[in-house]
């Protein structure tokens, strides 16, 4: 059995512990009493992945099996979880891979021949060739790719389709291929709780129409937490439930396969990030070191490509297929297995290392924005039950956060950042007075619809994120921050830790209680 | 900040962080929720090969008893005692220093020491790789569970067959305070099983010499002395603890001899006066306070302080 999560009480025999900052990592003492939050170790992966999965589709939950509901002369149209999924990328074979073949494979036998796949990105950058192979597998590459195998297109108006709107007037618009068969099969990985669920479809393969209605600020203000979407807690699931029964009552059948991975996100030789630094051996300290070296000394573009290349070993701890609710269940079950660490109570000042990588910077750049996102957003939201920090607290980050950005994937954030941010960091006022805009500039939407570039209002919601934990925090402070950076997205920046907590001291006093929630691997902090 | 200086720290954080070792050093809260190290035995047979045996030969003579002279002044007595004994033996002594066991093979004459190995507890000689082969090469050691019982006893059980006699401390750990601790029961129990005669040795000084915490001998060249005594036989029908007694008793005449004559020292013995040498009772300042005394120079001072 994995050893569960755990919360280390630094004292005079803690070693200084690993902390990610963008890319690079470094060693950093705590002082005594800090509470350091550890996920559990990784679970078993599943030995027969390939057996796992037909096991899933032929025993579905509330639903029927797969292969009884492919019929000839059926409009199948498979959605998959796009490339923000999982992080760091899954080493080959991907887990959607191996559903996608099992799923085809059925499909041929059952005679179904109008079959498309989507990745489902939503908002999201398309996907390049070679990546769209990383993650459906050369076979299913080579069947379907380009024709029937294409990224989602939230602004061809000619193939979206408007469902219907719910009791509280959000309007449903979806992929018109996906709403029209007569079976969507939905591919998803979980990595976190907040994903899955009526969030694959509802949101997937939904156009800015649709989306606006989760993703803004209100919702984000009333999610506490969206990495806890148990009813009522978490507006943005709220929302998509709700979009979830519209699509539903449509008559839009869908059938989900989720999955959960284990916490094995360092590869060899990296791996000794994955473990607790008292328990490092020799091997491990001198990998340490010889790393640490390597990525500070070496050029910044080698850095950058070794890290963009690092794949996961994750090993797959679950799949399930079936009706999109009672899968969703079983999937949080597991993933909670995997992430949730108990919690005593709320501590002043709460510390996290930025790692190089969020959701949004797959073979890109982790621009101010998404540190923004990762920080105050993501990160931030580990917690199920009430925030790790306290109400006015503090949040230390580390990361250089330096005036980067992709101009191919992000160029709207880059106007968000030079225009946006610099007349307000207001989320509400940013939202009313710049949004619409954004969302519906033409070039914007060019880019997004021909080049790999996020939508035009994707930044705005990586700014809204980090909305809850702007207005919860007292103080936010960035150790090795750019100055001028941190400065423009209304942050302090700190030169040392030490710094940072002398500096926190005007918010928390002068001898905090401090949470340092060691991640990655993920870990979710239940607050008792 | 300079990036010499931001350097220099990040290298002082990193050696926080290091672990030399294999000793369990984590933090308290994580006691309950980290596995021991996994169970890891170092090969020794080696060191007792020929070549193995040559090359400590050569160490002893030529690197550790130099050092010992230069940094001590040590003597030795009784070694006469051996005369006449058949190997294998388990010569065993008092624990006060690191400096014993050196101290115990660069006095034993060579035909003696090529053919003794010593037990040294598996938790601290060998832990890591370096560190165990340091000693396995340089004190032909092999490891023994501390109160391991009849299993910690195997490989010196086979080492005694194969015709090497031991070097063991009864005590099981280095005294504290330089005095004489109590001797666990296990020496005595395999030198009964073994019917193997046992020599005392008495070795005065070294605590003064080289405490625990310290890893290089004092300056000044301490005085230390080593004394071996009689042999003693395991006698027909004598339990463990009875010779555990005994082998204290040897000890305990051997300090009694160093301090006075070996005349009164007998003679103490005969009327069963012998001083004890678990040290005076009181506060522990006061038995670390008298068994750091430094032992008494024989001969003429040094010219040279």
């Amino acid at each position: 059995m994995a050893r569960p999560g755990f919360v280390l009480e630094v004292d005079e025999r803690t070693p200084p512990l690993l902390i990610h900052q963008g890319e690079s990592f470094r060693l950093q003492k705590f002082p005594l009493g800090t509470r350091v939050i550890y996920p559990p170790d990784p679970l078993p992966g599943i030995r027969d992945r390939r057996a796992a999965v037909r096991h899933a589709l032929a025993n579905p939950h509330d639903a029927e099996p797969l292969a009884e509901l492919l019929t000839p002369g059926m409009k199948l149209t498979i959605a998959i979880d796009d490339i923000s999924l999982p992080l760091p990328p899954m080493r080959s074979p991907d887990i959607r891979q191996l559903i996608l073949e099992e799923v085809i494979e059925l499909a041929a036998r059952r005679g179904v021949e109008d079959v498309k796949l989507y990745m489902a990105n939503s908002l999201h950058r398309r996907m390049t060739g070679a990546e769209i192979k990383h993650a459906v597998g050369e076979r299913v590459h080579r069947s379907f790719y380009p024709k029937d195998l294409k990224n989602h297109d939230a602004e061809d108006r000619d193939n979206l389709l408007f469902i219907g709107t719910t009791e509280q007037g959000e309007e449903v618009e979806l992929n018109k291929r996906a709403a029209e068969s007569d079976l969507i099969v939905y591919v998803n990985i979980n990595i976190v709780a907040m994903d899955g669920g009526h969030k694959s479809v509802p949101v997937g393969l939904a156009s800015y129409r649709s989306v606006r209605h989760h993703h803004n600020v209100h919702t984000m203000m009333e999610s506490r937490s969206y990495m806890d979407p148990r009813e009522g807690r978490s507006a943005i699931h709220d929302s998509c439930a709700r979009m979830g029964k519209v699509v539903r009552d449509a008559g839009i059948k869908i059938f989900t396969i989720e999955t959960t991975l284990n916490s094995e996100t360092f590869p060899k030789p990296f791996d000794f990030m994955n473990k607790r630094e008292w328990e490092w051996s020799m091997k491990d300290q001198a990998t340490y070191l010889g790393a640490k070296k390597g990525n500070d000394l070496g050029p910044a573009k080698a850095r950058h490509q070794v890290w963009m290349r690092m794949q996961a070993p994750y090993g797959v701890t679950g799949i399930n297929a079936g009706e999109t609710e009672a899968v969703h269940a079983r999937t949080l079950a597991r993933l909670h297995e995997q992430q949730l660490v108990e919690v005593d109570g709320q501590t002043d000042v709460l510390v996290l290392g930025i790692p190089y990588l969020s959701p949004y910077n797959v073979n890109s750049v982790l621009n101010p924005i998404l540190v923004h996102c990762m920080g105050l957003g993501y990160l931030f939201n580990m917690y199920r039950n009430k925030p790790v920090v306290r109400p006015g607290g503090a949040l230390i980050m580390f990361h250089p956060v330096p005036w980067e950005f992709h101009q191919v994937h992000h160029p709207s954030y880059i106007d968000f950042y030079e225009e946006v941010l610099a007349e307000t960091t207001e989320p509400a006022a940013i939202e009313s007075k710049f949004e619409e805009r954004y969302a519906t500039d033409p070039w914007y939407i060019h880019l997004y619809r021909t080049s790999y570039a996020y939508h035009g209002v994707h930044p705005f919601y990586m700014w809204y994120w980090g909305a809850h934990g702007r207005d919860y925090l007292g103080d936010v402070i960035i150790v090795g921050g750019d100055p001028k950076t941190c400065a423009r997205m209304g942050y302090r920046p700190a030169s040392s830790f030490r710094d940072a907590l002398e500096m926190a001291g005007d918010t928390v006093g002068r001898s905090p209680s401090i949470s340092y929630l060691h991640v990655p691997p993920i870990a979710i902090a239940d607050v008792r | 900040m300079g990036k010499g200086r931001a350097f220099i720290d990040e290298l002082r954080d990193l050696a926080d962080g290091w672990r030399w070792g294999r000793r369990p050093l984590m933090p308290r809260s994580a006691e309950g929720v980290t596995e021991p190290p996994e169970r890891w035995e170092f090969p020794t047979d080696w060191a007792r090969s020929d070549a193995g045996v040559a090359a400590r030969d050569a160490i002893l003579s030529g690197v550790m008893w130099p050092v010992v002279k230069n940094e001590t002044t040590p003597e030795v007595f009784g070694l006469d005692n051996l005369t006449g004994l058949r190997a294998p033996v388990m010569f065993i002594s008092n624990h006060s220093s690191h400096l014993d066991a050196t101290l115990i093979l660069t006095t034993l004459p060579p035909k003696w020491r090529n053919k003794t190995a010593t037990a040294a507890a598996k938790d601290y000689f060998f832990d890591v790789w370096w560190r165990s082969a340091f000693t396995a090469l340089v004190y032909a050691g092999f490891p023994i569970e501390r109160g391991g019982g009849e299993k910690a006893t195997a490989k010196a059980k086979e080492l005694i067959r194969d015709g090497w006699s031991l070097i063991v401390f009864p005590e099981g750990t280095r005294s504290p305070d330089g005095w004489v601790q109590r001797f666990r029961h296990g020496t005595a129990r395999l030198a009964i099983d073994m019917e193997m005669p046992v020599v005392p040795i008495a070795i005065l000084g070294a605590h003064a010499a080289m405490p625990k915490g310290r890893s290089w001998p004092r300056p000044g060249r301490p005085p230390i002395r080593v004394r071996y005594g009689q042999p003693l036989h395991p006698r027909e029908g004598e339990t463990h603890q009875e010779l555990s007694l005994r082998m204290q008793q040897a000890i305990a005449e051997l300090f009694d001899e160093d301090r006075t004559t070996w005349w009164q020292a007998r003679q103490r013995a005969a009327r069963d006066e012998t001083p004890k040498l678990s040290g005076p009772a009181g506060p522990g300042w006061l038995r670390t306070w008298e068994g750091s005394r430094p032992i008494r120079r024989r001969g003429k001072p040094p010219a040279w302080r």
